[in-house]
């Protein structure tokens, strides 16, 4: 289908969108790569009369070294943090969300921002991020804000965003030594599959090889990328054997609240999460090296 | 509103009006008529779309043209420099990269950002750099050959220069003839097209399943400016149409009941796309909704509502096959099994959606261009429906994006363009979107398969039966030819003694399902080849010797009357056994790897069409008795030489939509023309100019068109013998042709060029033309109902052996490899044949893993989009091994048989095979999704712990 008449307007900072959004809202939509939006015109899962274009806001672009770690701007595309050479290190597992979401074009067009602030339940950089302990930076002409990933999210396609703010950036704080991270997911096909269930992990260990920190995020099993806040508690100051593993597996599956769909019964995506989430820790357990 | 805009496109400025909500993909097609870029999706799935933005392979369907000004945009327009294509594009032509085509430009634009970034790339990473591009028709491997072999076609490469006069006839593996304009985005498919004071049609479907329609009131509809014709159930004809003649049972626009979602209930015409979308909102429909019906097994309950009042217990079909004493037999057996097996409505999925462009003449002709495989019946039932001659109706076939059966038959976009160009007196245009494709649909039949088999102690079958119940949709269709080809080909493969079938073909209310590709016969045969896997696993026997002890041998009848000539299927058995290193794996993978074999074989050519009569309108005469012979030739092709002799004019209305026909018939007819396929042109897209073939169904073109165009070939070549026997001072018998020129037999140094010779004919003769024709055999078939579904002058045969590996704990199954051997007959092109087996794996594999459209209560399709009905990514497709094992089928042409269809009916059982081996488990019911294998092994470890407790009650005991 069509998409409806609808007006563009570009805006070539932060503040005239800001500005632009309030103007327009409610009846305006934020459009950053488009590969959520413009599906969502054409299938008329909501319509608008206005859109917002970002792509011009050079500065929303690109991912830096900061002081106290890496920032990601909203804008930077899905490919670009890909690609970057600052994803290297202990930053590098968010290339496991990154390398097998969505399609070399669609990562080309699709951004960072997009991804996490589009708020669908299964977008795969949301968890990754959170088990990363990411912040994001929010910014409206009223001026900015950090909230924690987990508490950005709140629902599918709703965020703690006031009317006439938006995503500037994501911040992945510089991870402590003896860190570990990493991303299962399963889709039903090889490639531009759909998240049935995702689990990041990261963790610290201290010296003695117990665990420092940990934190696991949960992907498509909830209405919102879900921190399994319990697992944290479980894990700390414990040496991350079989038998631990297996616990946090147990919670992170009753931390789930899956639907059955298409792609799996509520059941099956318990399971997963289960299986991805002892994949998960072996994996950044394996990271850290030894 | 409209704003002036600038783009940068291949280096070209364009300056153009658009709107802010247009994507990149309407303006490259609709403004710019940069047609080169493909709509497949509309949503950023499949890839067709593709374009490079600053250098980057991007979907233009999901960009807005607005934001995209100050970008350099590529588009597959832009590749090609001068007229000479790139390296890339050279590898994708010799290669074998393309078949259809519809994927190509987007897939060429992929690769080639991916070679400017690293030139030297792994199969892996070109895979990772493709996943973005669907392919339905090459299985990948041709693509992955060809960006893998890119540098050979750099300046100075190995294969930078064709080397001499390479071969080309019959035999020879020719790039495909339409290959260079499929790779540069010039080949024409039908939505590409656009004439002068077009406008644009859509339709209305049905929002609900199953309902009355009480009311329509069109308007508002009507009164939207740049809306030219609105039409409804009660404009339209009351004749009905279908496919086969005793069962035509669908209204052009709903009469009085809407039967599925998406029955078509009312069309528009408007200026453009957007307007019709529009209009279409605007017609309001009252319906009274009755119960729905999903489930097949459900609608043949007593009670159940009728979907059709004239189909008793929902069932449009019943067949009834018993040949010899089942019932005997299996008492005398020694080892009898019975399984039941639940199938999957697989969608064809083509990347090209349907599209069809209506426009008439003055004097009341129409001329309809349409994504079509069968020309002819479409001509027939456009004549049907409108009540004007045959004649009267020419029918273009543009360049076909795919087909596998979809589209077999005269769609509702055909029909309402004619109807709404005739309405509004302009040309129409009406492509479908993604999801209207679903809601058209044509797929396969879900069949609900009870069957039963009976060996004795060697495993040689006793006997064979099976129950088998078609879900097919809400019309008739294919479905009567279905039900029976569901029965009649089993016993085409082994030697079955004893058979019998009982097919019903039930209406739900979901799309109407038809001939997919393998038509009817894939499940039936999924189902047969699983069974006999089990049995020899329970006897102890090696699956592929339980095949060879059964294997159909040659110039034999089978027990339902189907005259089997050349078959080396025992030959294909032999031959995957050795290539797959079969014993060394069968029995000895480690858990979660497995190995299983499957087989196959189908018709080349339906011994009889599936209008009997003569080529009239069937109103005009009363249905002829049947008679055991065609009354008309099925395939009839002209070729002209052209007045110098330099080149030859092919005419024959054979559909090529992919599959390679242009390419074969082109080499048949150069070889018994004596020229090099290079100096043949090809006319077969338009029903004005060539004369009548039947179309791309039932695996028949190779077949009998390819005896059309030789012996039309033949025929010039006997017209030329007198002057070239003059020239050379021989006897006309004693003359030959061969490569363009003309010789005395066993003395080649006596020639004489064929252009020379050709010219002399035309000099005194005037147009030098040959015609050709072919009827099938008369008397094909037994005197059975249902005899004459699944005749056929010759039947192909083949072997897959599938290796997986299976994620145990997921489920996740891994399609490793597949090794497949082939008895096709000789092959005309054996890269040609190659590419439908590669592609028939992908597509088998991807169906019995992967694909089936889902429903819910109230019928509504849950997955019509690609991103929800997911078909196999280039990471996804297997290595494939295909090979051609020696046969020569003496009643084709050069020996040939059958490639596109038979390729398929391996496939599903070789999977289900090797999950099974790998697993431990039996999945019968498709797709054999990862959910229903964990669940499976779950069951499998419980029904084993408590077997092992029992077992170990009476030890305690004692
Ligand atoms: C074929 C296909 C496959 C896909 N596969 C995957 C997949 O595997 N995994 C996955 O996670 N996703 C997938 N997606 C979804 C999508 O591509 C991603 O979610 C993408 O990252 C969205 O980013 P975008 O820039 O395109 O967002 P847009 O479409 O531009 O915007 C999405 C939403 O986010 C809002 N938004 C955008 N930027 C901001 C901002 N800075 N501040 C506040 N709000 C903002 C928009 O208003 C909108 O509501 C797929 C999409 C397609 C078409
Ligand atoms: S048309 Fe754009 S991805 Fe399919
Ligand atoms: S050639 Fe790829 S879709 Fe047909």
């Amino acid at each position: 289908m069509h998409i409806p008449s609808i007006e563009v307007h570009k805006a070539a900072t932060l503040a005239e969108a800001s500005a632009l959004l309030g103007r327009f809202s409610p009846d305006v939509r934020l459009l950053a790569g488009g590969t959520d939006v413009l599906v969502d015109l054409k299938t008329a899962r909501f319509s608008v009369g206005h859109l917002v274009a970002l792509g011009g806001i050079k500065k929303l672009r690109g991912v830096t070294e900061e002081r106290d770690g890496l920032r990601i701007g909203a804008l930077t595309t899905i490919t670009e943090l890909d690609r970057s050479p600052l994803v290297a290190g202990a930053y590098a597992a968010l290339r496991d969300a990154t390398s097998r979401m969505a399609t070399p074009q669609v990562r080309n067009a699709a951004t960072v921002g997009g991804n996490v602030a589009g708020a669908v339940p299964c977008a795969d950089l949301p968890p990754i991020l959170i088990a990363m302990n990411a912040t994001a930076l929010l910014s409206s002409d009223k001026g900015e804000r950090t909230v924690a990933l987990e508490d950005l999210v709140v629902g599918p396609r709703t965020t703690v965003l006031r009317d006439n703010e938006l995503l500037a950036a994501v911040n992945v704080p510089r991870p402590p030594e003896r860190f570990g991270a990493a991303y299962a997911r399963f889709g039903l096909r090889e490639a531009n599959a759909i998240a049935v269930a995702g689990v990041a992990v990261a963790l610290a260990l201290n010296d003695d090889r117990t665990v420092r920190s940990a934190r696991i995020a949960l992907c498509a099993v909830a209405p919102a990328p879900k921190f399994v806040k319990e697992a944290t508690r479980l894990l700390v100051g414990r040496v991350l054997d079989e038998r631990a593993c297996a616990q946090a597996a147990a919670l992170a599956m009753e931390a789930a609240e899956p639907i059955s769909d298409l792609r799996g019964s509520a059941e099956y995506r318990r399971e997963l999460v289960g299986t991805l989430t002892r994949r998960a820790l072996a994996a950044a357990q394996q990271r850290i090296g030894r | 509103m409209f704003t002036a805009r600038t783009f940068t496109i291949n280096g070209q400025q364009y300056d153009v009006a658009i709107e802010d909500g247009e994507t990149l993909l309407d303006v490259l097609r609709d403004r710019l008529h940069l047609t080169g870029t493909k709509k497949g999706c509309d949503s950023g799935d499949c890839g067709a779309c593709t374009v490079l933005i600053d250098g980057e392979p991007l979907n233009s369907c999901l960009l807005l043209a607005s934001t995209v000004e100050d970008r350099s945009i590529t588009t597959i327009e832009g590749l090609a420099r001068n007229g000479e294509l790139t390296p890339l594009q050279k590898s994708f032509v010799a290669e074998g990269g393309l078949q259809c085509g519809y994927c190509t430009p987007g897939m060429v634009l992929s690769a080639t950002a991916l070679l400017e970034r690293n030139p030297d790339p792994s199969a892996d990473e070109i895979k990772d750099a493709l996943a973005g591009n669907l392919c339905r028709c090459t299985g990948y491997t041709g693509i992955l050959r060809a960006v893998e072999r890119c540098k050979n076609y750099l300046e100075g490469g190995q294969c930078a220069k064709p080397r001499g006069v390479e071969p080309s006839g019959v035999g020879a593996s020719i790039p495909r003839i339409d290959a260079a304009d499929k790779v540069t985005g010039r080949a024409l498919y039908t939505a590409d097209i656009s004439l002068p004071y077009m406008v644009h049609g859509k339709i209305l479907g049905s929002p609900i399943a199953h309902g009355l329609v009480k009311r329509i009131d069109v308007s508002k509809a009507k009164a939207l400016p740049g809306v030219l014709a609105v039409l409804t159930g009660a404009d339209v004809t009351d004749t009905k149409h279908g496919v086969s003649p005793a069962r035509y049972d669908e209204d052009v626009l709903a009469k009085d009941k809407v039967r599925h979602i998406g029955d078509p209930v009312a069309a528009v015409a408007a200026v453009d796309e957007k307007t019709a979308e529009r209009a279409l909102k605007l017609i309001e429909v009252e319906y009274e909704r009755l119960p729905v019906l999903t489930d097949a097994m459900e609608a043949i309950k007593e009670g159940a509502p009728l979907i059709h009042e004239k189909y008793k217990s929902n069932i449009c079909t019943t067949v009834d096959f018993n040949f010899g004493d089942v019932e005997t037999a299996f008492k005398e057996s020694h080892y009898v099994r019975e399984e039941t097996f639940v199938g999957n409505n697989v969608f064809q999925s083509p990347l090209e959606p349907h599209a069809s462009i209506s426009t008439w003449s003055h004097d009341g002709n129409l001329t309809l261009y349409t994504s079509t495989q069968v020309p002819p019946y479409v001509q027939y039932m456009m004549a049907h429906l409108l009540h004007i001659p045959l004649g009267k109706i020419r029918v273009i076939r543009p360049a076909v994006g795919g087909g596998f059966g979809t589209k077999a038959a005269t769609t509702p976009l055909d029909i309402c363009s004619a109807l709404l160009s005739r309405a509004c007196g302009r040309p129409v245009k009406m492509v479908y979107s993604r999801e209207e494709m679903f809601q058209y649909g044509r797929g396969r039949h879900k069949q609900h398969m009870k069957i039963k088999l009976g060996v004795d102690r060697e495993g040689k079958i006793k006997a064979v039966k099976s129950e088998v119940h078609l879900d097919g949709g809400a019309y008739t269709s294919f479905g009567v030819a279905t039900a029976y080809y569901a029965g009649s080909m089993i016993p085409t493969l082994y030697k079955i003694p004893n058979y019998r079938y009982d097919g019903y073909r039930v209406m739900t209310n979901k799309p109407a399902c038809g001939a997919m590709r393998g038509h009817g016969v894939p499940q039936p045969r999924f189902a047969f080849e699983c069974l006999l896997s089990m049995a020899a696993d329970d006897l102890g026997i090696d699956p592929i010797e339980i095949r060879r002890r059964n294997a159909m041998t040659p110039n034999t009848m089978t027990v339902n009357d189907l005259d089997i000539g050349s078959c080396e299927f025992s030959a294909t058995l032999d031959a995957v056994a050795g290539k797959s290193a079969w014993k060394d794996k069968y029995g000895k993978l480690p858990k979660g790897k497995g190995i299983g074999i499957g087989c196959g074989g189908f018709v080349s050519g339906a011994g009889y069409c599936i209008y009997r009569g003569q080529v009239q309108l069937s109103h005009e005469k009363g249905r002829e008795p049947f008679q055991k012979k065609s009354i008309f030739p099925h395939a009839n092709a002209v070729v002209r030489v052209t007045e110098d002799g330099e080149a030859a004019v092919l005419m024959i209305g054979a559909a090529e939509i992919g599959q390679g026909s242009d390419t074969v018939l082109v080499q048949m007819c150069a070889q018994s023309l004596g020229i090099p396929a290079s100096r043949m042109r090809m006319q077969s897209a338009d029903s004005e100019i060539s004369p009548l073939d039947l179309g791309a169904y039932s695996s028949r073109v190779t077949f009998m068109a390819g005896h059309a165009v030789s012996r039309a070939g033949a025929m010039v070549l006997e017209k030329m013998k007198p002057y070239a026997a003059a020239l050379l001072g021989c006897a006309a018998s004693e003359v030959e042709a061969r490569d363009g020129t003309v010789f005395v037999r066993g003395d080649a140094s006596r020639s004489v060029l064929w252009a020379e010779v050709a010219r002399k004919c035309f000099n005194a003769d005037g147009p030098l033309v040959g015609t050709g024709w072919y009827k099938p055999p008369e008397g094909l078939g037994g005197d059975y109902k249902g005899a004459t579904v699944g005749t056929s002058p010759a039947y192909s045969f083949g072997s897959s052996v599938c290796e997986v590996s299976v994620d145990l704990e997921t489920g996740k199954v891994k399609i490793d490899k597949f090794t497949d051997y082939h008895d096709c007959g000789t092959p005309i092109n054996p890269q040609g044949v190659h590419g439908q087996v590669e592609g028939a794996i992908v597509m088998g594999a991807g169906e019995t893993v992967m694909e089936g459209v889902a429903f819910g209560d109230d019928g509504q399709l849950l997955n019509p989009n690609l991103h929800g009905y997911l078909i196999m990514t280039i990471k996804d497709a297997p290595e494939i091994f295909s090979g051609v094992v020696d046969s020569y089928e003496p009643r084709g042409p050069f020996g040939a048989k059958e490639i596109g269809e038979g390729s398929t009916l391996p496939v599903l059982g070789a999977v289900a095979h090797a999950i099974a081996n790998a697993t431990g488990v039996w999945i019968k019911d498709l797709p054999i999704t990862p959910e229903k294998i964990v669940n499976a092994i779950r069951q499998k470890k419980a029904a084993d712990a408590a077997r092992r407790e029992r077992r170990d009650e009476p030890v305690t005991a004692k």
